[in-house]
């Protein structure tokens, strides 16, 4: 058993959804609870089957009432727990805590969050294992970082037990302190940002909070202060840098008591570790920026011993010390010192990589005194990192690649400032010359990471220094000659083509890099060309077509001399995919602005296509070609492509292209997919219903309730019988205006479960969409296995009126519980009569026999008017007893395939009574969450037994 | 300052992939949800991250020779946070993810940015950020241990353990320490009166009391044998006490020493050295904690390397003429605990004759390898200089090892050397200076050593990788 849960345990924690679609997350979370209760189950395991609530807390528990549920559930398990399982009593602290905070039972002060609070300070205030053997010091700890993560997610929290927390982080001598001192800096963080929240808020109240005396009134303030929308503010992190503003609390000179409290915090600063040290620093930085009356110069004495550190936390918590305060605790010579000392660091050799590449980065964003520019989150030098400091720095062969690019990055903006001023940029020299050291590499066959980080370093060296002439034609020439050795490079060469042509508009280097590939491609020898080597050219071939201003007489030329029987066997061998690539070349010739020059040779190539290549399917091809470009004018081709050219994105320009003809016909079906969700289907109003009942009382069914069970029953012999729920839908528009979506057509919707509790569905056509008629209906016809709440994945092809197709998603559908109701089904001559005794016949079978069946009872506070109104709009098409009898409604629902819930509501003295059976058990918590949430739409009273 | 999610991946060369270990943290998610507001982008299932964090990192589809994704040329700063683009249903970009890997394993966890999230906030805004990168490095010191070949039993046992270690150094995202390597910390027992005691000291000492410092010093050189360029040698160390020395320069020091002095931490090796650097002693008061840590590491400058070597080497027809001298200087100790020179020889066919002389040492040779090792052993010759020349055939059967950077004449003599109780700087530690406030009496011992790390000297016949260390400006 126990092998078991270790499988389903990490088979859930890999595809929680998929495990889900096997299971409901009710049924697992139900398993998991049961089993957590079994004294059988050894803590180890059970540890384990907390896992899942810790990680997935709001897939487990679906609403906010399950998770409270949930809570008190654990609780009582804790309550019940021996001290002496440490493990298992900190894991389920952890895991109530993730269950309330994601719940938001804790937002809300739920019952159970209230409860699990004093719990929490209850062991973090229980010292008693002081003098014992430590043994219960981890479940205090574990209590105190609950504790912090609770104020953290719902700031606040424990503001007014601030005193209490001072208190016990004083007391701590063994190495809890640090979970004490944690607590207690975020609590006074997050109660001194709310004061700078309070109108008037003043010494005095700060005085008070930290006293602990705070007002009755202050507290019902602080209630309201929680509002949503202060409520990510208050979560996040101060520091913004020079540019950040920071709420402030005006409290003049005078705040002693918060000043002591903060030196004692950073004096013994010290003896935590520095993952917690520098968090520490962090928060008391954020409290001193609010608090303007305490001087910054608090931090002084600490300083050092912060920069000297080698632990990049500490250092990094120092540099936003330097952002926060600037110049009003750092000197001019200090930022210099920081600043050396971050070039140290970025190339110590003790230090591993990714800190080394932070530190880089930390340069790029270093919190200067006073910044030229308005620090936003570009990547600036700063002003005193001069070229002499930045020469730590330079690039090197034996860098690893991603140091070698950050290093390379650097090293251009340096020089890019340098460049302007004095000599002719030695360094941008040093930088060309490494370049070419990286090329040299992946000419001598490094391999693909040098290739990478080579065309990355190319990209980067073009985007800063992309106007010295000198170097970018250089650059051209070395990239045709690497070319020409690698061919299989051409993928590499096109995408820098892209990247310097989108980022670098004004430049026109990748015109002259690919006009320079075009004449080493087409000048350079035929003869030993391999296959492989032609399909690259041909790429290339084509990426150059797409450029206007390149000629494009070369590339005919080329594509003649490859095809011309004579000269080659190509057409002979009638390979389809050269024959494709060929055609690639041509189409994007078609388009060519320069086409009216190139018309004679292009029809010869097509011509030569058609007449010798010995594929069918590119002579077909080659055939539409010449005939498009013999029959339209060049004014029609361009008309019919104009679209994608003048959205001038490379890409769309492509698919329509494709569109029009890159395969054929098949190209029409080239689907495209919108980028947000276009329609949605809503719920539609039922059809109104037919009589119910025979009107005639005329009874022809069975006398006796037990046969008339039977008969009943018989029908399911045919297991097509009463087996689907039909759910109408109404197909709509979203309300985001797009003319393009405005009229839609050959809509096809397609759906797809997201558990294994229905048939899979199958897909539904809808002729048209139009945003100004009806929105037509859309009849879901879902047949369940069980007849569980469900979601629905859906999408959906269309086709606009300029001939795309699309494709698209459509927000999920939620299949709720009562949506699977159906009213019971028996022949229509048994009549009211019959039916009834068809309730009665079950309904005493479901008390008696044990099997799956259950009983249970639902209550609640109602008027009669209410109830009454309840039946009718719930209940009605279920009903089974006459609507005028009051004394007992007999309510049956019916739940394909073979389940049913029976109801019989009465209204007794104190309550109305809903007495509920099933014959599948499974679906009471669906049936005992669904009753209340429509009992209470109809009176806010409720209570449930 | 937390972590969404953490994660532990092992491969085999981009192969065999698998997530061996994976911790969501729910709390942190749920803030990172209020935080983000609508460009919040939930962390996908572990096969949607891992085939994700692969492309990132250039190890998927190793067969191919372009991939778009993974291998476009646009610069975009990936290390060490990476963007993960996720597709589908709540599509958008996951950042920053930080990772580190080492050997088979990559660790990778995703810090919290909470700081508004739009424009995207540069990472040195976020303090999560360095802790994440704490916590990685602290856990894969953990499961690998600190260098040396990671045992894969070894491996197994720590991830299994590693439920129970996160319990106490990250049980909520939020990282309060490192993982201690080795084994798990017995509950200390708490001290009385009311001196608290340090979070990172993890119990009592039981035994001898003994202060063990070692002054390990680090010795890199690129030598080129010729005139235009300028040779370069630094010398790195990690240590324990340094007085009285040459000048330190660029120290770092553990977080448990509890004040210094600003005059130690000036000196820098970025700055020109004017000659007036604090020259010590140096001092660093300390609490240690109980298991071996590095006080403080620091740099110096050193005139002259303790080797100095020269390559030569000739293509002559089919074979190639080798001729290497190395003179030690007559500042270092001439005892060696072990001192090797490798040549390897790349991009020709394996060797064939090898036929070399030499004044010291014995030759091994290695000809799949294409590789001559040269053992010098303990000491060098009285004249501290030792020669080896002679041709090498390169007719081998089948082509020997290939490496992109030495090709045709560019090669290099690897030294690898360890001298013990030297330092190069003069650094060392006084016995008698080691003050400890302890009523114990402890006994105090303390060594020092030099070795080589990256220590080359290339053919000054060849052209030398020619970025290679710092240019002069």
């Amino acid at each position: 058993m126990a092998a078991n849960w270790v499988e389903r345990i990490s088979a859930f924690s890999r595809t929680p959804s998929g495990f889900l679609s096997g299971t409901t997350a009710e049924a697992f979370l139900a398993e998991l609870l049961r089993e957590l209760r079994d004294d059988r189950a050894t803590y180890s395991v059970k540890v384990l089957l907390l896992s899942p609530l810790c990680e997935h807390p709001t897939l487990l528990c679906c609403s906010d009432s399950v998770g409270e549920e949930t809570a008190l559930e654990l609780m009582s398990v804790f309550a019940q727990c021996p001290p002496k399982s440490v493990q298992f009593r900190c894991h389920l602290l952890l895991a109530l805590t993730s269950i309330l905070i994601c719940t938001k039972c804790a937002k809300s002060r739920s019952c159970a969050s209230l409860d699990f609070l004093d719990v929490l300070l209850q062991i973090a205030q229980d010292t008693s294992d002081i003098h014992g053997d430590g043994s219960q010091r981890p479940v205090r700890a574990t209590a105190c970082d609950c504790l912090r993560e609770l104020e953290a997610c719902c700031p606040g929290l424990l503001s007014h037990r601030l005193e209490l927390l001072a208190g016990l982080r004083q007391q701590e001598t063994s190495r809890l302190h640090q979970a004490y001192t944690g607590l207690h800096a975020l609590v006074l963080r997050n109660a001194v940002y709310q004061l700078t929240q309070e109108t008037g808020a003043g010494p005095e109240h700060l005085k008070a909070l930290l006293g602990g005396n705070v007002s009755a009134a202050w507290e019902a303030d602080q209630e309201s202060g929680l509002t949503n929308s202060k409520h990510s503010a208050i979560l996040s992190s101060l520091i913004l840098g020079p540019m950040g503003t920071v709420p402030t609390l005006h409290t003049g000179p005078d705040c002693k008591e918060l000043r002591s409290l903060l030196s004692s915090l950073l004096d013994e600063s010290y003896l935590l570790t520095p993952l917690c040290q520098a968090a520490l620093l962090h928060r008391l930085t954020e409290v001193v920026a609010m608090v303007p009356g305490v001087p910054p110069a608090i931090f002084r004495t600490h300083l050092l011993r912060l920069l000297g550190t080698s632990e990049v936390c500490l250092l990094h918590a120092t540099l936003l010390l330097k952002g926060a305060f600037t110049d009003s605790l750092f000197s001019s010579e200090d930022e210099a010192f920081i600043l050396k000392r971050l070039v140290v660091l970025s190339q110590h050799p003790l230090l591993n990589t990714p800190e080394k590449l932070f530190y880089m980065d930390c340069i790029l964003h270093f919190p200067e005194n006073r910044p030229i520019s308005c620090g936003d989150g570009d990547e600036t030098l700063p002003v005193l990192l001069t070229p002499r400091l930045a020469s730590a720095l330079v690039p090197t062969l034996f860098n690893d690649g991603a140091t070698l690019l950050a290093r390379f990055n650097l090293l251009s903006l340096v020089y890019l400032e340098e460049g302007e001023e004095g000599e002719e940029g030695q360094g941008l020299a040093y930088l060309y010359e490494h370049l070419t050291s990286l090329l040299c590499i992946v000419e001598n066959r490094g391999g693909r990471e040098h290739v990478v980080t080579f065309f990355r370093a190319a990209f980067l060296f073009l985007y800063y220094f992309c106007h010295v002439e000198r170097y970018s034609t250089a650059l051209t020439k070395q990239l045709c000659q690497l070319y020409l050795h690698h061919i299989k490079l051409a993928p590499h060469l096109i995408n820098l083509a892209d990247q310097t042509q989108d980022r670098l508009s004004e430049s026109n280097w990748s015109v002259g890099l690919l006009k320079a590939l075009q004449r080493v491609i087409t000048e350079a020898p035929l003869t030993q060309l391999t296959s492989q080597d032609l399909s690259q050219h041909l790429k290339m071939l084509a990426r150059v077509a797409e450029e206007g201003d390149i000629l494009q007489h070369s590339t005919l030329n080329f594509l003649s001399s490859i095809i011309t029987p004579s000269s080659s066997s190509l057409c002979a061998n009638g390979d389809w995919r050269l024959g494709n690539y060929i055609l690639g070349v041509c189409r994007r010739l078609l388009i060519h602005p320069s086409l009216d020059s190139l018309l004679t040779p292009l029809a010869d190539v097509l011509q030569l296509l058609v007449c010798h290549y010995g594929d069918m399917e590119i002579k077909d091809h080659a055939r539409l070609y010449y005939t498009l470009l013999t029959t339209l004018s060049k004014e029609k081709l361009a008309g019919v492509l104009a679209q994608g050219v003048e959205e001038g994105r490379r890409q769309v320009k492509k698919q329509s292209l494709s569109c029009l003809m890159d395969e054929g016909l098949t190209s029409m079906l080239t689907i495209q997919q919108t980028e947000k969700a276009v329609f949605r289907l809503t719920e539609a109003p039922p059809e109104p219903r037919g009589g119910d009942v025979n009107p005639n009382e005329a009874e022809k069914g069975p006398d006796e309730a037990s046969a008339t069970v039977e008969a009943y029953r018989d029908q399911f012999s045919d297991s097509s019988f009463a087996s689907e729920i039909t759910l109408r839908y109404g197909l709509i528009h979203i309300s985001a205006h797009d003319a393009l979506f405005d009229q839609l057509f050959s809509i096809r919707l397609h759906f797809s479960l997201t558990d294994h509790h229905y048939e899979e569905l199958g897909d539904i056509s809808v002729p048209c969409l139009f945003r100004e008629r009806p929105s037509p209906i859309v009849h879901l016809r879902l047949k369940p296995k069980q007849p569980y709440p469900t979601t629905l994945h859906a999408s959906a092809i269309f086709t606009t009126p300029d001939g795309r197709t699309w494709h698209t998603t459509l927000p999920d559908i939620h299949v709720a519980f009562q949506q699977t109701f159906l009213p019971l089904s028996v022949p229509l001559s048994w009549g009211r009569g019959g039916t009834l005794r068809v309730f009665e016949g079950l309904w005493d079978e479901m008390c008696s026999e044990s099997g799956d069946s259950a009983v249970s009872l639902f209550c609640c506070q109602l008027t009669e008017a209410a109830l009454n109104t309840l039946v009718e709009k719930h209940f009605l098409p279920f009903l089974v007893s006459d609507l005028s009898l009051k004394e007992e409604f007999r309510v049956l629902f019916f739940l394909p395939p073979r389940s049913h819930i029976l109801l019989r509501v009465s209204s007794e003295e104190d309550a109305v009574h809903f007495n509920i059976a099933t014959d599948n058990w499974e679906l009471l918590p669906y049936i005992s969450s669904y009753l209340p949430t429509i009992t209470s739409s109809q009176e806010d009273t409720l209570s449930s037994l | 300052m937390t972590v969404r999610g953490l994660w532990i991946i092992s491969h085999e060369k981009g192969e065999n992939v698998s997530i061996r270990f994976s911790r969501r943290f729910s709390t942190v998610e749920h803030r990172a949800k209020s935080l983000a507001g609508s460009s919040y982008v939930a962390v996908p299932e572990e096969s949607t991250f891992l085939q994700l964090l692969l492309t990132e990192l250039g190890l998927s589809d190793s067969g191919k020779n372009y991939v778009a994704l993974r291998d476009d040329c646009l610069y975009r700063p990936r290390s060490p946070a990476l963007e993960l683009h996720v597709d589908g249903p709540g599509k958008g970009i996951l950042w920053p993810v930080l990772t580190v890997s080492q050997g088979p394993l990559i660790l990778a966890c995703l810090p919290l940015v909470d700081v508004p999230p739009e424009p995207r906030p540069p990472l040195a805004n976020l303090l999560s950020v360095s802790q994440g990168l704490t916590l990685l490095a602290g856990l894969q010191t953990f499961l690998l241990g600190s260098g040396s070949k990671p045992d894969s039993e070894g491996l197994v046992s720590r991830l299994a353990v590693l439920p129970s270690v996160l319990l106490q150094v990250c049980p909520l995202g939020t990282p309060l320490d490192v993982p201690l390597p080795g084994a798990p910390a017995t509950p200390a027992v708490p001290i009385s009166g009311t001196q608290k005691q340090p979070a990172w000291k993890t119990g009592l000492h039981r035994g001898r009391a003994l202060v063990n410092v070692g002054l390990i010093e680090t010795v890199r050189s690129m030598q080129y044998g010729n005139q235009s360029r300028q040779d370069l040698w630094d010398v790195y160390v990690t240590l324990s006490l340094p007085p009285n020395g040459s000048p330190l320069q660029d120290i770092l020091v553990h977080p448990c020493v509890t004040s210094l002095d600003s005059s130690i931490l000036t000196a820098s090796s970025v700055d020109n050295y004017d000659g007036s650097a604090f020259s010590g002693p140096y001092k660093f008061p300390f609490s240690p904690p109980l298991e071996p840590f590095r006080l403080c590491s620091y740099t110096s400058q050193v005139p002259v390397p303790p080797i100095l070597g020269s390559y030569q080497l000739k293509e002559e027809e089919n074979q190639l003429r080798v001729s290497v001298t190395l003179k030690l200087h007559e500042s270092v100790k001439n005892s060696f605990e072990y001192c090797n020179a490798h040549l390897p020889f790349f991009n020709r066919n394996q060797m064939g004759v090898v036929d070399m002389k030499m004044s010291s040492g014995q030759l091994e040779v290695s000809k799949e390898k294409n590789l001559l090792l040269w053992v010098l052993g303990q000491k060098f010759p009285k004249s501290r200089e030792v020669t080896m020349e002679g041709k090498i055939s390169f007719s081998g059967p089948a082509p020997g090892p290939l490496d992109p950077l030495c090709t045709d004449l560019t090669a290099y003599v690897k030294l690898n050397f360890k001298v013990p109780d030297m330092t190069l700087s003069g650094c060392c530690v006084d016995q008698h200076s080691v003050q400890v406030y302890s009523s114990a009496k402890p006994r105090i011992v303390t060594s020092r050593e030099l070795q080589s790390k990256e220590y080359y000297i290339w053919n000054s016949t060849g052209t030398a990788p020619v970025s290679s260390g710092q240019m002069t400006m």
